[in-house]
């Protein structure tokens, strides 16, 4: 009788359990975990480096979004998975301008302030074997002309005014991606641990599209 | 200046002020991203290569700002956010059920961010649950709501008034804290209304996926909280609030021993009844049992029709103090006990 009881009740607390997780479920259901393609989901400037920890401590209020004077900042909504209301950047939309204004409104330790050349949203990569210059399909230099952390981040290749080469001050930004006439964009960016500044050919853009 | 009547101020009153207070916040959250467009538009120097429609939005936005900043670029930074977590004039507030969860899903306590939390988790302890009834934006949705079911019933259409355990929404936290420490995400916020409403209304207006677009940005949030309307409408009144809103639980549970409360005055009374029905949180005031969950609205101070509620500084709720003494069976008691008393 006394097991009985036991039972009874261990079996209503795991129904009441289980019922209380259907709110998180149904909105988990509406928000399929899609692989993001890290080239176009950048985190905004001065978030944690690891991904994980970034999400963890995002509370997704949107106030990065709302002060963002470019309107770069996106949340991902439907395809979020847990990265749900979390902030990212599609550089080949809208590039960052480094204004800051993020990372000081920011409540959480997710941004954290950090000097202009200190941000680290990745580097950026361009493709040798497509960008107009690089193949003499004529001139351009938007991307070094753009670039707001000027000769540090990207300049011209030795005695040539066009052909545009990543330097180690690049933070990522993504503003030469937005610039990018090409429309194949020849120029992304990828994270710090993989991106280089050697040159890179279709071989190497190839394997970022995987 | 609170209590007594014929001042200029009577506390039946407060119920007007905490919807001015809720439109307010609600309206607040409308115009907010639209100032924000604004901004961006006066950033980039772009008015005259905006398509007409956004071209009002700027004209209007200008009006309404300009008597208040000179800057608006930057001036207009002073109010962002929303009541989930936002930034008033360099303040930063945040719900506690944000600081809660977000310590829970990081696993560490960052102060700054805690601090943040703070000042509503003072004004929750002196208030009680008062967020739930005079601030959240999503409790201005569920009234109207509310006042749509009455509207439904008198057409016909019947809503549904099912009552469940209240103590359900405890539950509700913790799995939800639990389940953001497993996951290592802020779950909690994609279920709580107050923060769906705000985010969706930005996410509508200012966001606009990826083409850039007016009103073209609606999340997963928006489908919970349009779900838990219909819930609300024809499942149980109220009941997202009473029985599973995370939010309201913790407000609760902080407001436990709040300093100040609504109490019945049993001399007042005449056990009408109007104060039960008009709760929106299923309370029984009639019998003084207002208990952690009640959020101070004063929507049983404006319907009653005796004035037998006051405002009183005490950690409290009184214990049941008998019938009402305006009422029938209080007035049959006195009857009965003087029928019964011997004479002299």
């Amino acid at each position: 009788m006394k097991r009985r009881g036991l039972l009874k009740t261990a079996f209503w607390t795991l129904s009441a359990v289980t019922a209380s997780m259907l709110p998180f479920g149904f909105l988990r259901l509406m928000t399929p975990s899609l692989k993001a393609d890290v080239r176009w989901h950048l985190r905004p400037p001065g978030a944690l480096k690891d991904d994980l920890a970034f999400v963890s401590a995002c509370i997704g209020c949107g106030v990065c979004g709302e002060v963002c004077p470019t309107r770069c900042i996106k949340f991902y909504t439907r395809e979020g998975g847990n990265r749900i209301n979390t902030p990212y950047i599609d550089p080949s939309v809208k590039g960052c301008i480094l204004c800051g204004k993020c990372m000081e409104v920011c409540p959480t330790e997710s941004l954290t302030p950090t000097p202009k050349e200190e941000i680290d949203m990745g580097i950026a990569q361009i493709d040798r074997s497509a960008c107009y210059p690089w193949v003499d399909q004529g001139i351009c230099g938007a991307c070094v002309a753009v670039c707001p952390l000027g000769g540090k981040a990207i300049g011209f290749d030795f005695a040539n005014f066009y052909k545009p080469v990543v330097k180690e001050g690049c933070v990522g930004c993504g503003q030469c991606v937005e610039v990018c006439p090409h429309p194949g964009l020849p120029v992304w960016i990828a994270s710090r641990e993989e991106g280089t500044i050697a040159r890179h050919g279709a071989g190497q853009r190839r394997k970022w599209l995987q | 200046m609170m209590t007594a009547k014929g001042n200029f101020f009577h506390i039946r009153h407060l119920n007007k002020l905490r919807w001015v207070v809720l439109s307010i916040v609600f309206l607040m959250l409308l115009l907010l991203p639209f100032i924000y467009l604004y901004q961006t538009y006066v950033a980039a120097h772009a008015y005259d290569l905006l398509p007409a429609s956004e071209k009002q939005i700027y004209n209007v936005m200008e009006k309404l700002t300009s008597p208040f900043v000179s800057d608006p670029e930057n001036q207009l930074d002073q109010i962002k956010g929303n009541t989930w977590s936002g930034t008033l004039f360099g303040l930063k507030l945040s719900d506690p059920l944000a600081v809660v969860s977000q310590a829970a899903a990081s696993q560490k306590f960052y102060w700054p961010f805690i601090l943040t939390g703070l000042i509503p988790l003072i004004f929750t302890l002196i208030l009680g649950r008062f967020y739930c009834g005079w601030i959240c934006p999503a409790t201005f949705l569920y009234e109207l709501n509310s006042n749509l079911a009455v509207l439904l019933n008198k057409m016909g259409i019947h809503s549904g008034n099912r009552r469940f355990d209240r103590r359900f929404k405890y539950l509700v936290l913790a799995v939800g804290v639990t389940l953001s420490a497993v996951a290592g995400a802020v779950l909690t916020a994609a279920i709580y209304p107050p923060a769906i409403v705000g985010r969706e209304i930005y996410y509508g207006i200012a966001q606009g996926g990826y083409s850039h677009v007016v009103l073209g940005g609606f999340g997963a949030g928006a489908v919970f909280f349009f779900t838990t309307l219909l819930f609300d409408l024809f499942v149980s009144r109220r009941g997202f609030c009473r029985y599973l809103c995370p939010g309201g639980a913790l407000y609760s549970l902080l407001g436990r021993y709040r300093v100040l409360r609504i109490q019945r005055v049993v001399e007042e009374c005449n056990d009408c009844a109007k104060c039960n029905a008009v709760c929106e949180f299923g309370l029984d005031p009639l019998r003084d049992s207002f208990g952690q969950e009640c959020n101070n609205c004063t929507a049983c101070i404006a319907i009653c029709p005796t004035d037998a509620f006051e405002f009183k500084f005490s950690v409290k709720d009184k214990v049941f103090q008998g019938p009402g003494h305006l009422g029938r069976s209080y007035r049959r008691g006195q009857e009965a006990r003087l029928m019964s008393e011997p004479d002299e």
